[in-house]
Formats: structure tokens, C-alpha cells, sequence
């Protein structure tokens, strides 16, 4: 391991990682077929691609927005893009469900945010992607792994690759209205890793073996299983995101056959495995591998984990050890605290009124009270605080903004200012999310931001509300798109003007709008008479006072 | 099998992934108002192409609304009987 303590880049924890033999990636394929890449193999395709991209003119510094649905082509193609000094934009392939035209503004979109110069497809996402050049995307060109890597590989000088240098840029949400791409230099990358596989992280042990299945264009896919695994060598098996959506199982039993010690999810994903388990499944599977089940990207339900923990208890699995419920964002590379690794997750049952004023005040056996699981703590230098609007400091226990800062918190969003303004303060990163420290831990609660976060998936309403806007009948500009909580999810709500003649038509016309743009599905579809959603001086809709009226029943709809 | 025992088995996967009763579906349904999102509906595919023993591509699912359209594209990928 010391060899790889003094990698200071991607680039040179990648070259060292390359002496350690027999160990690598192993990816599976859609159609269950397994490749082994050694690291060193992944090294050498690695310096290879690099050369490719060279030759085609792309130099150090570039954007290259890769668009690759196959994760071993994806890994590689991201591995030698570092390794020429250009800078991967991992832009998510198109979903099956959704319409083209959504995905190809969001991509234009990322290209143009980014100042792409070129975009890297596959064969499989190349029919679609190409149509982005007929939209104001920047591009000077695409290429195809399968023809730009076909052939030896031309001589190329090594490029210097230094820890200041952009590593890549992290888009944090397909939103089409503000597209912000976090800078991800190679000393956050670092910093991050040994921070949350160290010691005080998930403590990395020689025989581990990661097993995951999150989305490669995604912080935790990407960093948690990916590049965060690279930098202190830990192997890992990756899944297809779309075969466990096809079989959730899928994931449990890949963790049992390849014997995985370390996973990651968000909380729907363990809540959807659960309920699909059936007693002989459990059988089957001997999980006494798995030491740690980790939890993040959305809020997390204490009931959630712990029915997990309890359907898997016969199959070898120890919640009270493995469970490990995190918090973090891409703005500080991935990670920003972790709970204790081994000891039993923390759950804080708070009175519900109380916690609506700010306050997280202990529950009486009679009160309304929230679950709230704890977070952790921050990493040795990081700071965490928890402050009020003028930034100061608060008390234990009282509700405020979450803001940190240490080598792990990024620089700021590429070429946008005015975004990065408004997050990075005085040297704090101000994440937009609500908690408190009890005891030293953080508790996430809430939101300062209008995000909306389902299934582990970040939407901007602004978008929602615009694509619904434009849907006739829909009085323009009069919608509005939030979250509510039903049992315990977090789940869409659009609120409509129009007239009543048109609900029935209007409801389903909504309903099978966002769902094709977003895939996503909204719990209810209000159309509420013209007028009536709640406006600020400006006549703009406000989210949060007709997110108040839903939940206290008193939004006005129309039959 | 026939379209009508398809439909049925359409129904009784429904049911099970999205944990309401969907017994009485019919063709004409459009999928986004049954509340099945776009991870219920691809949990859908993987068990209808493991149960019927069919493979599914991506590409065939673009621009899928109704339960017709969608048990169309898997009605013409089973095996002829």
C-alpha cells in the first residue's frame, strides 16, 4: 500500500495499482457474460486510448462528453481520457422509456455547459447521440470507440497529469434548465478516496471486493466503485444499472457468488430488493461476506434498512455491523461523513411539530415523531458545521444548513460563476441541505433547495414545470412540481392550472408527459381552477405554500 | 400462447411488481397512469423475458405507452408454438 499512498493522480494511482498482480475489474455484461480486466491490462488500454484520443486531435485539458451505455467501455475510455489529460463529462445513456427529445436537450445541454469539443459514443448509443448535433451542442465531432480504438496505437509522448488538474467534470442532474458541472480536480479525487476507504472510512482491507451496480455517469457509481476503488486498490465486480432494474435479485446474488464484502445503494434500492425476496432466494444466499452494506444519494428510512437487515439476517448478513448510512454530495467529490463502520446505525425518533420549528427535540411515547437516521461524522480534515442564515454556528440538536469544507470539497461548477457563488461561501461549501448534530453525528433532514429526489435520481421542478407548461389546456406558467412524502418515499406532485372541463384528459395527459420525459411517475396530478395556485409578488407559482396546501388538504382541485 | 393468456400474465406480473391489483387491466391502459414508473417497468420486461423465455432489447421499448403497444413488441418475440 505504500506505493499507492504516494499516487497523487488518478494517472499515477492507476500505474501503481498496475504492479499489483492478478487483481482488476471484473464487469458484467447485459447478457450475464463476464470480463476480467487486470489492472494492468486496464493500464496498458488505458495509455493505448490515450494515444487514440491524441491522435485525434484532441489535446490535455479538453472536455470529451463520453455517452457510453457499456460499463467496461466506459471505465476505459474514462481511464484513457485521464490519461491524456482530457477531461471525461460522463453524460447518462438514454433510458429505454424516454422520449428522444428530452434526452438530446439535457445532452446539448451538459455538451454546451461543458464546452465538449468532441463526444465518445458507442455503436449501441451512437443512433441516438449523434441527433445531438442537430441542436446547438458545440461539438466539433463524435467518435466511436469501435473504429477510434481499432488498430495499434500511434506513439505518444506521456502527458503530464498534475493533482491540480481537472480530473473530470460531474453533471449533477440531467436538469435542462441549469446544467452545473462540478470540477473534479485529482487531488478532491484523491483526498476523497483515502478519506472514505481509510481508516475512518470503510477501513480498505486486502480482501475486499466491491460489488455494484450503480449508474457510471453517477458520483457514487463512478468515484465509490470506480476511480475512489482504483486509487486504493480494491477490485470490484460492476453490474449493468439496467439488469438489476430487469431482476433486482441480481444484486444479492452477484455479492454472494463473487463473495463481495463492500456494496452501496440508495434507499429505494434496498427497499425494492427486499420485497422482491422470497424465502427460498434467502436460502440460497450465504451474505456473511458482505461487511458493508453502505446507504446514500437520498434520504434514508431507518425501517427501510432495518427490514433489510432482517430479511437477510438467515442468509449470514449482520445489519448491526454492516450497515453504514452516509452522507454526501458531488460538489465535495462524493463523501462527506460516514457512520462508524461496525457499530448499529443510529436512529433519533423526533417530535414532528417540534423538528417543523427547527428544533430536533427527543420524542414522548405519545408525540408525532419522525425517524431520522444518523449520518456520521466528518472525515480527519473536514469540517462539518451546521449554521443559521447569517452563517453562524448552531447548538447541538437545532435544524440548520449543512456546510463543510476540506481537501475533498470541489472548486466550484465549470465556467459558471454565478452558480458557484451562491454554493461556495467564505470558504464553505453550502450543500442546500437541512440536519442538525446530535452527540456529534449529523442527521439529515430536509432541503433548503426545491430538488426533488426520487429513487436516488436528482430533478430540477423548474423542468417538470416547464415541460407540463407547455401541454394545452395548461394555463402556461401556471404549474407547479414538488415532492411530498408518502409513506416515507419521497414521491412527485404537479399542480396544474386549468379549466374543469379539461381534468379528466388533462391528469393522464400530465401523468404520460412526465413520464416519458423524466420516467418518472407522479403520485397525483392536481388541476386546480385558473388562479388559484399560490403566486409571489412577481407572479410567480410558489412550490413550498402549495406544497403546504396539498398536505393540509386545502389545494382547491377540480374533479 | 395466445394474447388473451399473455394479457393475463401481463396482469398477474403487474400486480406483483407493483404491489396493486391489476387483475382487471386492459389493453388499452396507458402504462404511466397504472403508476408504473420506469424502473417498475423495467422490472417488468426482466420478468416477462425470464417467465416466457423471450429476450427484450432496449430499443424495442422507444416510445412504449399502452399495455397493447408494449404486449405487441413481446407477443411478436415468442417463440412460434
Amino acid at each position: 500500500m505504500q506505493a499507492l499512498e504516494s499516487a497523487r493522480t488518478l494517472v499515477e494511482a492507476l500505474e501503481r495499482v498496475a504492479e499489483r498482480s492478478g487483481r482488476g475489474f471484473r464487469f458484467v455484461g447485459v447478457d450475464g457474460v463476464e470480463r476480467f480486466y487486470t489492472y494492468a491490462e486496464m493500464w496498458r488500454i488505458a495509455q493505448e486510448r490515450a494515444a487514440h484520443l491524441l491522435a485525434a486531435g484532441l489535446r490535455r485539458g479538453d472536455r470529451l462528453a463520453l455517452v457510453i451505455g457499456e460499463n467496461d467501455q466506459f471505465v476505459l475510455s474514462f481511464l484513457g481520457a485521464t490519461v491524456a489529460g482530457i477531461v471525461p463529462v460522463p453524460v447518462f445513456p438514454r433510458g429505454a422509456f424516454k422520449a428522444l427529445d428530452g434526452y438530446l436537450d439535457v445532452l446539448a445541454h451538459v455538451c454546451r455547459a461543458a464546452r465538449a469539443r468532441a463526444m465518445l459514443v458507442t455503436e449501441s448509443s451512437r443512433s441516438f447521440a449523434e441527433r445531438v448535433l442537430e441542436r446547438d451542442c458545440g461539438l466539433e465531432r463524435i467518435l466511436r470507440c469501435e473504429t477510434l480504438f481499432a488498430g495499434p496505437a500511434p506513439s505518444a509522448p506521456r502527458v503530464p497529469v498534475e493533482p491540480e488538474d481537472l480530473c473530470f467534470l460531474q453533471f449533477t442532474s440531467g436538469s435542462t434548465s441549469r446544467p452545473k458541472g462540478v470540477q473534479v480536480r485529482h487531488r478532491n479525487l484523491v483526498a476523497n478516496a483515502r478519506a472514505f476507504l481509510g481508516p475512518h472510512g470503510l477501513d480498505r482491507r486486502d480482501d475486499d471486493v466491491g460489488v455494484s451496480w450503480l449508474p457510471l455517469h453517477h458520483d457514487m457509481g463512478l468515484i465509490g466503485f470506480v476511480l475512489g476503488t482504483l486509487v486504493c486498490d480494491i477490485p470490484v465486480v460492476l453490474l449493468p444499472t439496467e439488469s438489476f432494474g430487469r431482476r433486482p435479485r441480481l444484486w444479492l446474488e452477484t455479492i454472494h457468488r463473487h463473495r463481495g464484502t463492500i456494496t452501496y445503494a440508495p434507499n429505494f434500492a434496498y427497499d425494492l430488493v427486499t420485497r422482491r425476496l422470497k424465502p427460498a432466494d434467502v436460502a440460497s444466499l450465504d451474505l456473511s461476506c458482505l461487511r458493508v452494506a453502505g446507504c446514500g444519494a437520498e434520504p434514508i428510512r431507518a425501517r427501510t434498512l432495518q427490514a433489510f437487515a432482517d430479511a437477510l439476517r438467515p442468509a449470514g448478513f449482520d445489519g448491526d455491523r454492516a450497515l453504514l448510512p452516509s452522507y454526501g454530495m458531488a460538489e465535495a467529490t462524493l463523501a462527506i461523513t460516514f457512520h462508524r463502520l461496525g457499530t448499529p446505525m443510529r436512529v433519533d425518533r423526533v417530535d414532528a411539530a417540534a423538528l417543523r420549528a427547527g428544533r430536533a427535540v427527543p420524542a414522548g411515547p405519545d408525540a408525532q415523531a419522525v425517524e431520522l437516521v444518523g449520518c456520521g461524522v466528518p472525515f480527519p480534515d473536514h469540517e462539518l458545521r451546521i449554521v443559521d442564515e447569517a452563517g453562524r454556528t448552531l447548538p447541538e440538536r437545532v435544524v440548520g444548513e449543512i456546510v463543510t469544507r476540506g481537501p475533498s470539497v470541489t472548486s466550484g461548477y465549470f465556467e459558471n460563476e454565478e452558480a458557484t457563488r451562491e454554493s461556495w461561501r467564505e470558504g464553505w461549501l453550502h450543500t442546500g441541505d437541512l440536519g442538525y448534530v446530535a452527540d456529534g453525528e449529523l442527521f439529515v433532514c430536509g432541503r433548503i433547495k426545491d430538488l426533488i429526489i426520487v429513487r436516488g435520481a436528482n430533478y430540477h421542478p423548474q423542468d417538470i414545470e416547464w415541460a407540463v407548461s407547455d401541454l394545452e389546456g395548461v394555463r402556461r406558467g401556471n404549474v407547479v412540481a414538488f415532492s411530498t412524502m408518502v409513506d416515507g418515499f419521497e414521491s412527485l406532485v404537479v399542480a396544474a392550472e386549468a379549466a374543469s372541463s379539461d381534468a379528466p384528459e388533462l391528469r393522464r395527459r400530465i401523468a404520460q408527459l412526465v413520464q416519458e420525459r423524466f420516467g418518472l411517475v407522479p403520485s397525483h396530478v392536481a388541476i386546480v381552477p385558473v388562479g388559484t395556485l399560490p403566486k409571489t409578488s412577481s407572479g410567480k407559482a410558489q412550490r413550498r405554500r402549495t406544497r403546504m396546501l396539498f398536505e393540509e388538504r386545502a389545494l382547491a382541485e377540480h374533479p | 400462447m395466445n394474447r388473451s393468456e399473455l394479457l393475463d400474465k401481463f396482469r398477474a406480473m403487474a400486480t406483483e411488481i407493483a404491489e396493486k391489483d391489476f387483475s382487471h387491466v386492459s389493453e388499452d391502459a396507458v402504462i404511466a397512469d397504472l403508476g408504473i414508473d420506469s424502473l417498475g417497468m423495467l422490472e417488468l420486461i426482466g420478468t416477462m423475458e425470464r417467465d416466457l423465455g423471450v429476450a427484450i432489447p432496449d430499443d424495442q421499448l422507444v416510445g412504449i405507452q399502452t399495455v397493447r403497444q408494449l404486449l405487441d413488441v413481446v407477443h411478436r418475440r415468442l417463440p412460434a408454438a
